[in-house]
């Protein structure tokens, strides 16, 4: 069957209000969340506002009660995962993961820096830099578990993959990050 | 090792994601390892500095976006389905349609003489088609997630899905090439 396609209609006052809501309670939080993902504002503003404009369409088939942050964050990550294969003309997901640059690879990173270093040392900059280098996958699985607090189960959600998937692409995000930072770390000495 | 946590079920504890007994024998071996506690601090502490990286980064959504979000749906102009659509939402079009059905049955009595007017199936079906753009996904069941919806009603023609699973089949190419 061919799926019928909704077009953007001009809103009803009730599809209006929900849009005007959305975005104001959680404009920001959606618009960090793409900033996360994409590392840019450019690409950020782009994701969130075709997130909103996905919200608008599909406004109906939220469920109250539901976690509108969950839905909008499944919106921005299918969004940039579609985006990501635009451009770069290739399903990011399908690269194995262990395919990482030969240094990172392999063996378990030792993970000795002490947490001073970590807490102390301004590592926003360093830290921003390795989210960077994380595959978008890796990314998205690390600011969802770590910054956005969600669990394994909801991420598997957000993401549309299994819990096992989440759970391997964190470990490998994490031991990806310290050593990252712990290589920023030592270049900054 | 054969005793020591490895690092990515420490990673599951600071996450809160072990069971409990697993949870329970985690919490008792850090009791008495100095090692596996460093390890575990180390691993709170890389969350803790993704967080305040993160919190330290958080902005307002610039209000360009909800601009741009307003403008797209305004200057949207109503395609010809879309206004048959809010003509006939459910709560006419379902009524009406199921009158319509019973009437076929149950037409007689309703008709003023002549003969019993008879369902135009066209009709019956472009209503069905109207109902269904309003809510595509009425009859996919309640197991679709909300962003599959969300790209059901994606605007992009036909043509480019094709083109991006051409790219998929490529990509596979290119990856058992690779390997
Ligand atoms: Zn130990």
């Amino acid at each position: 069957m061919a799926a019928p396609r909704a077009r953007v209609e001009p809103p009803s006052a009730e599809q209006a209000a929900f849009l005007e809501r959305a975005i104001q309670q959680y404009g920001k939080a959606t618009y960090n969340f793409a900033y996360r993902l994409a590392g840019n504002e450019a690409d950020a503003r782009d994701l969130a506002q075709e997130a909103f404009i996905r919200v608008y369409r599909a406004w109906r088939s939220f469920q109250p009660g539901t976690s509108f942050l969950s839905w909008v964050y499944r919106i921005v990550t299918n969004l940039y995962r579609d985006e990501l294969r635009r451009r770069k003309g290739r399903f990011q997901e399908e690269i194995p993961e262990d395919n990482v640059p030969q240094q990172f690879g392999g063996e378990r990173p030792l993970a000795v820096t002490p947490i001073d270093d970590y807490v102390e040392r301004q590592l926003g900059e360093p830290l921003s830099k390795a989210l960077a280098q994380l595959s978008a996958e890796q990314r998205q699985v690390v600011v969802l578990a770590d910054i956005e607090e969600y669990s394994y189960q909801e991420i598997a959600e957000v993401m549309g993959c299994s819990i096992g998937t989440v759970r391997s692409r964190l470990h490998r995000a994490r031991a990806l990050l310290r050593r990252l930072v712990e290589r920023a770390r030592q270049q900054q000495r | 090792m054969s005793n020591h946590i490895t690092t990515d079920l420490l990673v599951d504890y600071v996450h809160h994601e072990l069971a409990p007994e697993e949870d329970a024998l985690v919490h008792a071996h850090l009791g008495e390892c100095a090692g596996c506690r460093r390890e575990v601090e180390n691993e709170s502490a890389l969350t803790d500095a993704l967080r305040s990286a993160a919190a330290a980064e958080e902005t307002d959504m610039p209000s360009l976006v909800a601009a741009r979000v307003w403008e797209t749906i305004r200057s949207a102009r109503p395609s010809p389905l879309g206004r048959l659509a809010v003509l006939l939402r459910p709560a006419v079009a379902v009524p009406l349609a199921a009158a319509l059905v019973i009437g076929a049955y149950v037409a007689v009595p309703l008709s003023h003489g002549g003969p019993a007017p008879t369902i135009d199936a066209g009709y019956y079906f472009e209503q069905h088609a109207a109902a269904q753009v309003q809510y595509p996904l009425a009859e996919r069941g309640a197991t679709l997630q909300p962003a599959d919806r969300a790209a059901l009603e994606d605007d992009s023609p036909p043509a480019q899905l094709a083109e991006q699973s051409n790219v998929g089949v490529a990509t596979v190419d290119f990856i058992s090439a690779v390997r």
